[in-house]
Parts: C-alpha cells; sequence; structure tokens
C-alpha cells in the first residue's frame, strides 16, 4: 500500500515538472528586423527617403480638415535633389516648360510620375524646352548595367507612370482592391535618358511613409516616396551600379 | 450514445410511498464501482435545471418536482458522465441508485456529438451533419480567458483574423479555411449582426456568464439559414437556479487589462422561476506590435466595454415555461497611431449591441414539445479615423443594424427511436447606414425538418432539410445528413454532409463607394444601372462594359457551399480518445469585385461578380489521453489546403494581371506562371496544432494548464502584383504562443485564486497587428452560497 501511493506521487510530481517544462520545452525566436534603406544604398545611387507628397489635398467629398482640390503637383531634379511645387499659375509658368526638372509627382497622391518631355500631352512639360525619353524594363535595379540603345528611347510612347492597370502598362504600383494597399512592383526600373543626353535609371519603391517591407494599416501616412536613381555623368550608357 | 446505454444498466428506478400531494420529489445515492459512496457529486435534472449535490453519504433530494420526464446528469471529476432519465409522477417520489464508472474527467471539452439539451432551442447541433466541439464553461475558467476570441483561438483549425483592407478594426474568425463573412455567430441559438467588412469581432463577448460554446465546422445552412454556409459559433449563457448564489471576480494585470464580472442567481416561487443576472466590465491598453513604424499607440485596439445579461425562466403550469433574456453591450474605443509624423491619426469606435428574447415552451399531453421565440437585435457602429493635428477625417462610417425574428419550433420523440425537430420562422432585417443608397428591407421565410434516428444498435443516423426564402434571392433548400456506425463499442465511424448559403449582404447591393486614394468606384449590384446612367448624364463616364453590366446589373447570385466529412473515434483504452477525420468544403458562386466601367480622368469603376468557385480541404485530427486520474493532455492538428479555384483558371489562361512572369528575387530569373505556382487563399495556415495540458492536484485543490498552439505560415499579401499568392510573396512566419494558468481554491472553494499567463514567449511579429505580446494576470473569485 505505502509503495503504491509512494509511486503514485512520483508519478504525480513528474506529471507537475512535466507541466512546468512544457512551455520552456518550446523554443520561439523572433527574426531581426532588416532595415528597409540598406538594401537600396548601393554607394553610387542616390536614395531619396520619405519626400513628402501633398498631404493635404483630398480627392473625396467634403473631408473635413482637407481641402478639396486636386493634389498638388512637384517636381523633382535630379542634380541637387531639389523638390519643386507647383501651387498656382505662377508656379506653373516658372517652372513647367523648362528645363529645370527632371520628374514631375502627379495625380491622386502624387502617385503619377513623369519624366519631362515636350511632346506628350498630359505631360507636365508638354510644349516646354526638355525631351526626356524613359523606358520601362522588367528587371531588378542592381541588374541593369547599360542603358538601353537610343533607336529603343526614340520608339519609347512611355508617358505617365502610375498604377499598373494593365497589361500595356508602365505602371510603377499595383493597388490591391481587397487590402486598398498600393504596392511598388518588384523587378520593375525605369531607364532615363535625360534632355542633355545623359543615361539614368530609376526605381520607384514606396509611397508609403517609412518604407515599410508591408503596410499593416489602412490608413499608413501617405504619400511619402522613397526612390533611387543614378544618373551616369559621363555621358556612357554605362548603369552598372555595384560595388 | 453507447457510453449511456452500458451506464443504464446500473439505473434502477424504484417508486415508492406517497410523498407530497401535487409535486412529487426525487432521492437517490451515487457511489462508484466499490460501492463507496461518492460525495459531491454534481446531478442536474433538465429541463427544468435543478441542480444538487450529493452529502458525504452520498444522497441527494431534488423536492417539489412537477410531474414529468426528466433528463439527470451526474458529473464528477475522475469518473464518467452519467445521463439517464427519470419519470415524476404526483406525489410520489422516486429514487435512483447511480454507480459511476471511473473515466474521463470533466474537463473533457470536446464531445463530438454535442447531446447537449438547451433549455430554449429544440434544434440539435450535431444534426447538421458537421464536426461540432463543445468548450465548458470549466474549460473557459480554467484557461482563465476573458474575451471570446481568445478562447477560440485555441481551438484546433481556427484562427483569429486581422483583414487590413477593412481598417484596422476589422477582425475576424477563420474555421477551416472559412473567413469570418462565413461563419454565423448566435447567441442562445438567435444570430448575432453586428459586421465591419463581414468580419465578425468576437472580443465583443465577454466569456463571463457563458455556459459553454458549440462550434460547427462547415456549412450548417439546413440549421441556421444563410450565413451559416462555413460554419457557426453558438454561445449558450447560463441560466437556471436551484440555490441562491452570486459571484465576484476581477483580474488585472498586463495592458492594465481589468476584467471585473458580478453574477447572482436565484429561484423564485419555491422553484418555479429563476433568474440569472451578469455584469461584466473590461478594459484594455491595447498594444502595438509595430513600434519600429508606429512610435506610439497601438494596433490592436484599446477599449472599455460594459456587458450587462439577464436570463429568467418561470414555469407557468406542469407543462408551460416562459422564458426572457437580454443582454446589452457597450464598447468605446479610442486607437491612436503616430507614424513618427508628430500628427497621431485617431480611430474611433463606439458601438452598443442589444439582444432580446422571449420564448415560450409547451409539452403536450401527447409527447410534442413546443417552442416558440421571438427574438430582436440591434447593433450599432459608429466608427471614424482622423488626423488629430490638422482635424482631417480620413474615414467615417456610422451604421445601425436591426433584426426581428419569430421561429415556432416543435420537437417529438416517435416510439421506433426517431426524434425530429420541425420548425417555420421568419425574419425582417434592416441595415440603417447614410452611405447605402435605397437599402430595402431584407425579409425571410422559412422552414425546416430534422431529425436523429438510430437505426440499429450499431448504427445512427442524423439529417435535416431546411428551406428559406428571401425577398431578393428567392428559394434555397438545404439539407444535411449523417451516419454513425459503431463498428466496436470503441471504435465509431462517422460520415456527414451538408450544404450551406448565403445571401449577398446590404454592402455589394447596394454601397456606393469611392476612394479617392486610388481613385476608383465601387457599386453595388442593385443600384448599378441607375449610378452608372447617373454619372453618364453628369460626363463622368468614358467607356462601359454593356455586355457585363447585362449581365451583372442586379443580377448577384447567394453564395453556395457544400461540405462533406468522414472520420473516426477510436479509444484503445479507457483512458485514450483518438479521432481523426477529412473535411471538403466546396464554394460556389463566391462574389468579387470586376471592373465594369471607366471614369473620365483614369477613374476605374467595380461591381461585384460571382466567380466559379474555391476549395477548403484537409485533416483534422485530435488525441486526448488521461494518464492519471487528474491529469489530461490533449492535442489536435489541421492540414488545410484552401485554393480559389478561379485563381487557377485565370493563370492557365494568363488573364491580367495573374499570367505577369513571376520573378525569383534571389536569382533575377523570370518564368511564366503556372497553376501549380498558387500558393492558396490568404491568411490560411498549411499547419496547426495545439497542445495542452490539464492538472488537478486535489490535496491542495490546485489546477495547472499550459497550453502550446502553433499556427504554420501563412500568406500576409500579394507582393509582386500579380494578384494571387505564389512564394515570392509576403508571408507570416509559422509561431509558437505558449499560455499557462495555475487556479487554487480556498476557504472550503468559495475563494479562487488565479495567475494567468498568455503568450509566455512574448512573441509579436508586426504582420499580426492584433497579437499583443506577454500577459501576465492575477484574478480573485469568489462565490457566495450556503454550504
Amino acid at each position: 500500500m505505502k509503495i503504491k501511493s509512494l509511486h503514485l506521487l512520483l508519478k504525480r510530481q513528474s506529471a507537475i515538472v512535466l507541466l512546468l517544462l512544457f512551455p520552456i520545452l518550446v523554443i520561439s525566436c523572433k527574426k531581426d528586423e532588416i532595415d528597409p534603406y540598406s538594401t537600396l544604398e548601393d554607394g553610387k545611387s542616390t536614395v531619396i527617403k520619405d519626400l513628402a507628397g501633398d498631404t493635404q489635398a483630398s480627392m473625396g467629398g467634403n473631408t473635413p480638415g482637407k481641402e478639396n482640390r486636386p493634389f498638388y503637383i512637384f517636381l523633382f531634379r535630379f542634380r541637387d535633389q531639389k523638390q519643386i511645387w507647383i501651387r498656382n499659375a505662377a508656379d506653373s509658368a516658372q517652372w513647367l516648360k523648362t528645363k529645370d526638372w527632371d520628374l514631375a509627382f502627379t495625380g491622386p497622391y502624387n502617385s503619377e510620375v513623369f519624366v519631362n518631355n515636350k511632346n506628350y500631352s498630359f505631360n507636365p512639360g508638354y510644349q516646354g524646352e526638355a525631351e526626356g525619353m524613359v523606358l520601362m524594363l522588367e528587371q531588378a535595379y542592381n541588374t541593369v548595367n547599360q542603358a538601353p540603345s537610343d533607336a529603343d528611347f526614340n520608339a519609347s510612347e512611355a508617358n505617365k507612370i502610375g498604377w499598373a492597370s494593365s497589361v500595356s502598362s508602365n505602371g510603377w504600383f499595383f493597388y490591391s482592391l481587397n487590402t486598398h494597399i498600393m504596392q511598388a512592383i518588384p523587378d520593375r526600373t525605369y531607364a532615363i535618358r535625360l534632355p542633355d543626353g545623359k543615361y539614368a535609371k530609376l526605381q520607384l519603391v514606396n509611397a508609403y511613409k517609412g518604407n515599410p517591407p508591408a503596410v499593416t494599416d489602412l490608413n499608413w501616412p501617405a504619400p511619402y516616396f522613397t526612390f533611387r536613381y543614378f544618373v551616369q555623368q559621363d555621358g556612357s550608357k554605362n548603369l552598372n551600379t555595384a560595388n | 450514445m453507447i457510453r449511456c446505454k452500458l451506464l443504464l444498466l446500473f439505473l434502477f428506478l424504484i417508486c415508492t410511498h406517497a410523498f407530497a400531494q401535487s409535486l412529487g420529489s426525487l432521492h437517490g445515492s451515487i457511489s462508484d464501482q466499490n460501492g463507496k459512496p461518492l460525495s459531491g457529486a454534481t446531478i442536474l435534472l433538465e429541463p427544468d435545471r435543478h441542480l444538487t449535490q450529493t452529502d458525504k453519504q452520498g444522497k441527494f433530494l431534488f423536492k417539489d418536482l412537477y410531474k414529468g420526464s426528466y433528463q439527470v446528469k451526474v458529473t464528477m471529476v475522475g469518473f464518467k458522465t452519467f445521463t439517464g432519465k427519470a419519470v415524476i409522477d404526483e406525489g410520489k417520489a422516486a429514487a435512483l441508485a447511480i454507480i459511476l464508472e471511473t473515466g474521463e474527467s470533466e474537463l473533457e471539452e470536446v464531445e463530438v456529438s454535442g447531446s447537449f439539451e438547451a433549455a430554449d432551442n429544440l434544434l440539435k447541433s450535431k444534426r447538421s451533419a458537421m464536426p461540432v466541439t463543445i468548450i465548458t464553461r470549466r474549460t473557459i475558467e480554467l484557461m482563465g480567458s476573458r474575451r471570446l476570441d481568445e478562447v477560440l483561438k485555441e481551438q484546433t483549425g481556427i484562427a483569429i483574423v486581422n483583414n487590413i483592407g477593412g481598417g484596422a478594426r476589422a477582425v475576424g474568425v477563420q474555421i477551416q479555411g472559412f473567413g469570418s463573412e462565413y461563419v454565423m455567430v448566435l447567441i442562445d441559438g438567435q444570430p448575432m449582426t453586428g459586421r465591419n467588412s463581414g468580419n465578425f469581432d468576437l472580443s465583443r463577448i465577454s466569456v463571463s456568464n457563458i455556459e459553454r460554446i458549440e462550434i460547427i465546422k462547415g456549412a450548417s445552412s439546413c440549421l441556421f439559414g444563410s450565413e451559416a454556409l462555413g460554419g457557426a459559433i453558438n454561445i449558450i449563457t447560463r441560466h437556471g437556479a436551484i440555490q441562491q448564489q452570486a459571484l465576484a471576480s476581477i483580474n488585472y494585470g498586463s495592458l492594465n487589462i481589468a476584467d471585473a464580472t458580478l453574477e447572482a442567481e436565484t429561484p423564485f416561487a419555491a422553484q418555479r422561476g429563476s433568474v440569472n443576472l451578469s455584469a461584466n466590465y473590461y478594459r484594455s491598453d491595447g498594444f502595438n506590435t509595430n513600434p519600429k513604424y508606429i512610435q506610439s499607440g497601438t494596433t490592436s485596439p484599446p477599449y472599455d466595454n460594459y456587458a450587462l445579461q439577464g436570463r429568467s425562466r418561470y414555469r407557468l403550469s406542469k407543462t408551460s415555461t416562459v422564458g426572457l433574456s437580454g443582454r446589452y453591450a457597450l464598447r468605446q474605443s479610442f486607437m491612436p497611431k503616430d507614424f513618427g509624423l508628430g500628427n497621431i491619426s485617431g480611430d474611433r469606435q463606439d458601438e452598443t449591441d442589444l439582444n432580446l428574447s422571449a420564448t415560450f415552451d409547451h409539452n403536450f399531453e401527447s409527447g410534442l414539445r413546443s417552442m416558440s421565440r421571438y427574438y430582436l437585435t440591434t447593433y450599432s457602429s459608429d466608427m471614424s479615423v482622423a488626423w488629430q493635428g490638422s482635424g482631417s477625417q480620413v474615414s467615417n462610417e456610422v451604421f445601425t443594424q436591426t433584426l426581428h425574428r419569430f421561429e415556432q419550433q416543435f420537437a417529438y420523440a416517435f416510439s421506433n427511436g426517431i426524434k425530429v425537430t420541425s420548425g417555420l420562422g421568419g425574419s425582417l432585417e434592416n441595415m440603417n447606414d447614410d452611405a447605402l443608397t435605397d437599402a430595402g428591407t431584407l425579409s425571410n421565410a422559412f422552414g425546416y425538418l430534422q431529425g436523429d434516428w438510430g437505426i440499429t444498435k450499431k448504427l445512427e443516423a442524423v439529417g435535416g432539410l431546411r428551406y428559406d426564402h428571401t425577398n431578393n434571392y428567392g428559394g434555397k433548400l438545404n439539407p444535411s445528413f449523417g451516419l454513425q456506425y459503431h463498428i466496436r463499442p470503441n471504435l465509431t465511424l462517422k460520415a456527414g454532409a451538408g450544404t450551406g448559403f448565403k445571401t449577398p449582404d446590404f454592402k455589394t447591393r447596394y454601397l456606393v463607394f469611392y476612394n479617392p486614394t486610388a481613385n476608383y468606384l465601387v457599386v453595388g449590384n442593385d443600384v448599378l444601372r441607375e449610378t452608372l446612367d447617373q454619372l453618364q448624364q453628369q460626363g463622368q463616364i468614358s467607356e462601359i462594359r454593356q455586355y457585363l453590366l447585362n449581365q451583372l446589373d442586379q443580377n448577384l447570385q447567394a453564395e453556395r457551399s457544400t461540405s462533406l466529412n468522414a472520420g473516426f473515434v477510436w479509444k484503445p483504452r479507457q483512458t485514450v480518445k483518438i479521432e481523426g477525420g477529412v473535411f471538403y468544403h466546396d464554394l460556389r458562386n463566391q462574389i468579387n469585385s470586376i471592373q465594369i466601367a471607366t471614369g473620365t480622368n483614369n477613374r476605374v469603376i467595380y461591381t461585384y461578380q460571382n466567380l466559379p468557385k474555391a476549395v477548403n480541404k484537409g485533416i483534422d485530427a485530435s488525441v486526448v489521453i488521461n494518464p492519471l486520474k487528474d491529469l489530461e493532455i490533449s492535442g489536435g492538428y489541421q492540414y488545410l489546403i484552401a485554393k480559389d479555384r478561379s485563381v487557377e483558371d485565370s493563370i492557365r489562361k494568363g488573364n491580367w494581371p495573374y499570367g505577369q512572369n513571376i520573378h525569383d528575387p534571389a536569382t533575377g530569373n523570370s518564368y511564366a506562371p503556372k497553376p501549380s505556382d498558387y500558393w492558396g487563399i490568404e491568411n490560411r495556415s498549411r499547419h496547426m496544432i495545439n497542445l495542452r495540458a490539464f492538472y488537478v492536484y486535489r490535496p491542495w485543490d490546485i489546477s495547472i494548464n499550459a497550453r502550446v498552439n502553433y499556427r504554420g505560415k501563412y500568406p500576409f499579401g500579394d507582393r509582386n502584383g500579380n494578384n494571387f499568392i505564389d512564394r515570392y510573396d509576403t508571408f507570416v512566419d509559422g509561431y509558437f504562443l505558449i499560455n499557462a494558468a495555475v487556479e487554487k481554491k480556498l476557504m472550503n472553494q468559495h475563494l479562487s485564486i488565479r495567475l494567468t499567463a498568455d503568450n509566455l514567449a512574448d512573441y509579436i511579429d508586426p504582420l499580426m497587428p492584433g497579437q499583443p505580446g506577454r500577459i501576465l494576470l492575477a484574478g480573485l473569485t469568489y462565490r457566495f452560497y450556503k454550504d
């Protein structure tokens, strides 16, 4: 009788010990988060982080606290990373028809990007001075080592770079109707021939604040643009940015 | 079932001398197999829910019982539950001598065919022919869970999922791959309303005052009609009282979580009536799973929740009982977020929930039982998101949903072993939302017949047939049929089939929604043509896909499903129970968006269409072992494949954007997609495992438990823009959640002290906004009753 109860007690104790150890037996780890910008830096390209677009405008009806007006266009100049706002007719007259800008961020949430070109209607630089050409390459940015041929540039009809909503679209992002979140398309790089004949490449990376690897909130602040580009200053077609 | 029949051999029913004038009584004794009296066994009499415990001599007594047939249920830890019948005659004292067999303790929670009888509902969950999981009050108490979502996410095959597209508050339950929009939530068999983009947030519901939870996995429209397309969760609240008692409970700990409950129950009018009242307050600070990007504020909402619940029953005569129940809940929440801008986005929601029901239960001389049920519920939500600094509002949604429902049920047991329930009823539902264009009333009429039949000693059948007629979507017939075959006393084979349907919700029919972020418009099907006509007159349309318009205009079909399951229950030993099975759910006419027109200014205009089908299939297994009398170890596993067939079709046909080349980021190579590149539907894990151990050390009145839940990796969202999940998309890593709780009872079981730990390893992931880190809580419960 005594032996039996001792045996039972031991069994009980081992059960308690097992129970206490149970949680510890399972090891869980958290993965280290990678800095979302470090993968963009290659030592040669210029990385623009969180460039604020027009966060005050509202496209919809009466949204309290926001102005119900189209989004202001802003221009961007590769040379000195200057952001130029077009808020009124005077700004338009001063800037749009000049060669003093390379990119224009237009449309809803400044998500529709143009390369300064005088020949295409809807291009903010229409009937101006610049003749920048752009080509979409379905290639990762770091693998684009050579600019396309001038013939290819001359034949390009790419103008607006926005929502990639069809096969023929040159767009840089998708918009999901399920999650209502815009997502840059990986492995899309834009080769550019600037008005002065220099070649460049451009990757539009993100429109959300902080360049998060995944947007987990419907109301994550936007537009805050992260993009990177490289302009070959020697005039050659060499766009290699590898170290 | 077999178990009960075996035990019936030990039941002796002896009628003795006259006892009282018009009422009868029941007394008896309870002992173990060696004839030793058992004290502290609980005896429950249904349908009146009389409750008592045996004294030190193992004896019990119920006085003043009305004439009739009662169901007797005896439970005691360490013994198998006994169920049997007792017939009480006027002026007579009936006696029972019950012998309990040692076996599974009361912690057993997974009853595959739920054999419980509800007091105010004659519908039986097992007749859905789908697997039914039952979670008892005691299990919930031991787990130390506070909200319904916390209990459910520890069950095999169930996940709580954030729906990013529905906003930071859209959280729902997923059962065997079915999303929350396909799972009906009921309280005492009556549907609850109030969804956010199809998601029913179960954290709205406190688990205090819940008697048990029934979870039906699979199509169960044969029981509940529209919405129960993929499954149902039925919450049964506490009711009935044999003696006055009350309870006060408080838990407090991490995140300033406070959970306070007051409960009281009393019989009145000499046991003819009973009242149960409960009040609960709950608050939480919320939690931030993404502090790197969200510098202050939370990703899971902080809130204050107040709930009041009451239930009363009164026996009018020997054969009639009336019941009333009500629930009111109010939740207020303000969830700020600072993304490092200094300007804080504030997400606010106030919601109220009211559920009222009245029942009339009548037993006819012929043995026919009738149950008349009326139910009213209203849910209202006022939700908005605004930037605090600039005062600019991002979104605002206010709605009130009201449902009236009446149902007349009949139950009858034939002498040949066939038991049937039939019913007729109707409901009216309204949605009051400024965003909806001329939303009408949804009216529904239904009738059903369901039953179970012990064909032979070895073969049992369950089945049902329900017809629903809705004003917009016509008639829908939903059958269910299941068989159980007891090959040997310890081995049972089961198979079942059922169907489900869901009528399109108010949003897909009447909502006209413009999203300025992406410059698109979504138009509900019922208002499609008129909205497009209006836009065209305003010169806002550049192209309409006329053939689609003709096809889709006011022609959205109800979604349909078919569920099949087959499995076994095997008890190789007294202390071991193994269950396994396969399931296959087929979902047709799934509703999805499609482009219908293009506006000027390149605006895309969408509406809704039905897509061919989706499939959830998999394996489900569970094991329960009792190596010691007071130790139970159990485990569950689910393997799931959930795929949308229309995605595979689109890949095959090369439709935009599905047909785009897939880039392998590692090599830079790209290739044309094949249907096999499709991983499956978002948020579905292939593997889910849970393990748990419950132990009671009686000399010290201490209960300890530890639970480990594993959820395998699952897709978060499309990364490369081809609109389907392939292996290069964003996935949430597989993870373990470890929970444990200790409870000690003191002062002759009046007082219990609890320590609860959830997510002990403090696992968090920014991709899971709703899963907080480690939570430690301490709690006290005091029960007031006469010893």
